[in-house]
């Protein structure tokens, strides 16, 4: 008899067990149905908390490897600052041959009558805000990362994250003291991209587990762009953003084009050269399309005023002299900074056969009749 | 200090060190301490923990509520929508109790068999909640990676998550 209720006691304690994990999976099951914990406040909520959580965690180790670092790099001193002052000098001869390059180019912008390059257009990055990576993404689905700074620092949804080496991401969800960047290796993640040196448009499609993938995009067959087709991506060449979709500005270094075994054209990002620590926030504001644009001319102004040749009468186009310090591809309108520079959003100074960055046709179509130089 | 020793006491600290492991599996790859801990796949503790209670099922409804906070922290160390990584721990819970009550007198083989069996049912269920949490194209590839390694690790950290003497093998088999 007691036996007999020692068993029937325990299938009731197994049973509420497995009740109580059936009852928990329907709750899980809801709160995913609801997405509950993708960009909202909850989520912001939880992102501070562990943000905050994970800076102390970190703090020790960060401490430790700092001065192991420092130790490290104390130990082979001499031998570095030999090998950076021979580094300085061949600096000092490309720097000399792009400042050459600059001028030259600019020579032929002004020939051409070329407005300003629109690279880095709309994008603030003297107003970013630095802020330290405080935890990756921990789990085997999506490839995000917590940044330390958020509303109150400034941040929000749609900030571009980039770092000294290039694009790191779109800022996705925003919390009080912290904000989640999604990375361009995400599934999530769809950036418009174009080779630096060939103009090849794509797209980079993230697959997390693999460096991003680079699909050719077939664009629109009535577009000037359809001659691209004839060339191809050149391996190792830089790919930059291309600014279409309005997520991204134009002309953010993304990384190389390399290719796979397959064949399939993948980047090897840029921003991860090495391990991504500190992050710059840029806010971005998109630019208008011409048609609503409020410097656009109105619906009543004469054709003739529109053409290429009033155009370039009427503006004054052509980019001052540089000089030489500058880098030669810096965006000489409202990101024409040391700083813009330094992030290396433009091509290298190595594109002396691309003496202009071909307009996109929507925004310049005055140039549609120009010759392709670079080309 | 002899008590320390004791069976009890060992299966205690055993259960507390194999909680710490599932917790850390869940914290560390968040955290950037570098390229080691962050290298893909690490494996899913907290799949050891689901299969390895429910085999040693105290009846009551601590462990798959402490399953459920462990998924939920996951989902938020993981940048996710709340209830995935819940959901498929507790899954695993619910399979690796209908397995231990299967199995009336396990052996490593079996009971190795059974958690592979069980986080590849898990991988199923990934596969099929990632689209809905993460959208179209979102693929369960990596996580299916993670669970073979965590598979492939089961036996090493067993004892930390289930009774492994004879005594709890036959108590098993009775349960059946």
């Amino acid at each position: 008899m007691a036996k007999r209720l020692r068993t029937t006691g325990r299938r009731i304690r197994i049973s509420f067990a497995v009740i109580a994990a059936g009852a928990l999976l329907g709750l899980a099951g809801a709160l995913l149905a609801f997405k509950l914990g993708m960009g909202g406040p909850v989520a912001s909520t939880g992102d501070d908390l562990a943000a905050g959580g994970a800076r102390v965690a970190t703090g020790p180790f960060r401490a430790v490897e700092g001065t192991l670092q420092r130790v490290g790099l104390m130990w082979n001193a001499a031998g570095r600052v030999q090998a950076l002052e021979a580094e300085n000098r061949d600096l000092r001869v490309w720097r000399e041959l792009a400042g050459r390059l600059a001028e030259r180019n600019e020579r032929y912008e002004a020939l051409l009558r070329m407005p300003p390059d629109a690279f880095g257009a709309g994008a603030d990055l003297r107003d970013a805000i630095a802020a330290q990576l405080v935890m990756d993404s921990g789990g085997p689905f999506t490839r995000t990362l917590v940044a330390n700074a958020g509303a109150e620092h400034g941040v929000r949804v749609g900030f571009i994250a980039l770092n000294e080496h290039g694009l790191v991401g779109r800022v996705v969800s925003v919390g009080t003291h912290s904000s989640r960047v999604l990375l361009l290796d995400d599934y999530n993640s769809r950036i418009p991209v174009m080779g630096a040196q060939s103009r090849v448009r794509a797209l980079l499609r993230g697959e997390a587990s693999n460096p991003p993938n680079l699909l050719t995009r077939p664009v629109e067959a009535a577009s000037p762009r359809l001659d691209f087709f004839s060339q191809g991506l050149r391996e190792g060449e830089t790919i930059i953003t291309s600014g279409d979709g309005g997520l991204f500005p134009r002309g953010l270094k993304v990384g190389a084009a390399t290719r796979d075994r397959d064949g399939q054209w993948r980047v090897a990002l840029a921003a991860s050269q090495q391990a991504i620590d500190f992050v710059r926030l840029a806010p971005y504001e998109p630019q208008d399309a011409p048609e609503r644009s409020s410097e656009a001319p109105a619906a009543d102004t004469p054709v003739a005023a529109a053409t290429p040749a009033n155009a370039a009468e009427t503006q004054t186009t052509t980019p001052a002299p540089r000089p030489q310090t500058a880098a030669p591809a810096a965006a000489p309108g409202p990101l024409a900074t040391a700083e813009a520079a330094a992030n290396e959003p433009a091509p290298r100074p190595t594109l002396a056969s691309a003496p202009g960055q071909p307009p996109k046709p929507r925004a310049e179509p005055q140039r549609a009749g120009q010759p392709r130089l670079g080309q | 200090m002899i008590a320390l020793f004791a069976p009890g006491a060992r299966r205690g600290a055993a259960r507390t060190a194999g909680l710490v492991l599932a917790i850390a599996t869940v914290i560390l790859p968040a955290l950037p301490l570098g390229p080691i801990v962050a290298q893909p796949p690490m494996p899913l503790g907290v799949l050891w923990a689901a299969y390895g209670w429910a085999a040693d099922d105290d009846g009551t409804w601590r462990r798959p509520a402490l399953l459920f906070t462990l998924g939920l922290l996951h989902d938020q160390m993981a940048g996710g929508p709340y209830g995935l990584f819940a959901a498929l721990y507790l899954l695993t819970f619910l399979l690796g109790r209908s397995f231990a009550a299967i199995m009336s007198a396990p052996t490593l083989a079996s009971i190795w068999g059974g958690f592979i069996a069980t986080t590849a049912a898990t991988t199923l269920a990934a596969m099929f909640l990632a689209p809905i949490a993460f959208g179209k194209g979102a693929s369960a590839m990596q996580f299916a990676q993670a669970a073979a390694v965590t598979a492939l690790f089961f036996p090493l950290v067993r004892s930390l998550y289930m009774n492994t003497g004879p005594t709890q093998r036959a108590l098993q088999g009775a349960r059946r």
